[in-house]
């Protein structure tokens, strides 16, 4: 297609990428955290390779919460519903089909990392990661409903596009509050 | 709508794509686990996973993003044709995701050593992410393209899908490629 290149405005190869780049950084240095907590709990790992097999998950579900979340709260600011009223039941239903989510999603990584343990021949009882899966998920949903909150309503305040620049920066900070709550509750609930 | 019907349309809507992104996570929980023992041959390896992971969600979730916007705006045609808009989208992709790969082998690197941490030779930790991001590039590029197209075909809401699609074959493809490169780079250096 030959459109003049004036045209492209923000489809200019120059202009992703120089809008892009410097945030994406920005967001490396801040899961850079995540990645040492990882690091550090390299011995756990060893002895305990069933917690290696709910890493991922529990990096990347609270963010994927966050994001569902934020996208719906930025699309109500969109449509003009600009308040945030505590009285509001249906906020709330937004809010509680977020945890419910988070307590089933969370029930089922631990019932996957159960019936996956004999694969990669490590093993603990079923009750030791439920709890490890619920405590340190729960708390995460409960981090990113409060982060999208306060992110999709200051970027509204501010006048910039949730769905640019706060969606991504609630999504990796609430990755970063994964990791390192799910490594600090392993290894309380195993004392390590 | 009622608080309780809102309550369970969202919880049905977003079920089965975290059930699926469920899936992708702990397939990818086993490729992690048969690398715990590479990380004394390469330390710092697991400094750079969950940031490698998070970074194929943000460059191209992004990418997912744009594309469906500009197919609900007709800026772009759901195929895969030479228009100078998606060709600029792909190449930034490219340049964004292979950029940023290199970014995080030379940032772990520099953090472990301000720690005082012990950390693998820089030009190992930059080899494998360099790898892994060029491959894991390809995949996910032309895979997230080919789908949401597919979708919006077939009347999807192209929005819906691009996050849950962009997670899961990132964690996939991610950490195979990782395997991969972590591999390749014990063989050569």
């Amino acid at each position: 297609m030959d459109s003049p290149r004036g045209s492209l405005g923000s489809w200019e190869l120059r202009s992703i990428v120089g809008n892009m780049f410097p945030l994406l950084v920005v967001l490396c240095v801040i899961v850079l955290w995540a990645g040492i907590t990882l690091e550090d709990a390299q011995e756990m790992l060893e002895q305990y390779g069933i917690l290696a097999l709910m890493v991922p998950t529990m990096v990347d579900m609270g963010g994927n919460l966050g994001a569902i979340l934020s996208s719906r709260l930025s699309t109500r600011l969109h449509l003009g519903t600009t308040d945030f009223d505590p009285r509001d039941r249906e906020l709330w239903a937004n809010v509680g089909a977020i945890l419910a989510l988070a307590a089933t999603i969370f029930t089922a990584l631990a019932f996957g990392a159960y019936l996956l343990g004999g694969l990669v021949g490590s093993a603990l009882p079923l009750t030791t990661l439920l709890t490890i899966a619920l405590v340190s998920g729960l708390s995460v949903a409960v981090i990113a409903v409060v982060f999208s909150f306060a992110t999709t309503y200051a970027s509204y305040r501010l006048g910039v596009d949730p769905d640019d620049t706060t969606i991504p920066i609630v999504t990796n900070v609430v990755d970063v509050f994964g990791m390192v709550i799910f490594i600090g509750v392993s290894a309380l609930v195993l004392g390590f | 709508m009622s608080a309780r019907e809102e309550f369970w349309s969202i919880y049905r809507e977003a079920l089965p794509i975290l059930l699926v992104a469920l899936g992708g996570g702990l397939f990818a929980g086993i490729v992690l686990e048969g690398m715990v023992g590479s990380v004394e041959r390469f330390p710092g390896l697991f400094v750079m996973i969950p940031v490698f992971l998070a970074t194929r969600g943000n460059v191209y979730g992004a990418l997912g993003g744009r594309i469906s916007s500009g197919l609900h705006q007709g800026l772009i045609e759901p195929t895969f044709e030479r228009d100078e808009r998606l060709v600029n989208a792909v190449a930034a992709s490219f340049i964004n995701g292979i950029g940023i790969s290199v970014v995080i082998g030379v940032l772990t690197w520099l953090a472990l050593l301000i720690l005082g941490w012990e950390v693998a030779a820089l030009y190992e930790l930059v080899a494998i992410m360099l790898i892994a991001g060029v491959l894991t590039s390809v995949v996910l590029i032309f895979g997230l393209l080919a789908l949401i197209f597919a979708g919006f075909e077939s009347g999807y809401d192209p929005d819906n899908l691009v996050g849950p699609i962009v997670t899961t074959l990132g964690d996939i493809f991610g950490m195979l490629f990782m395997l991969f490169a972590i591999g390749l780079v014990e063989v050569l250096a």
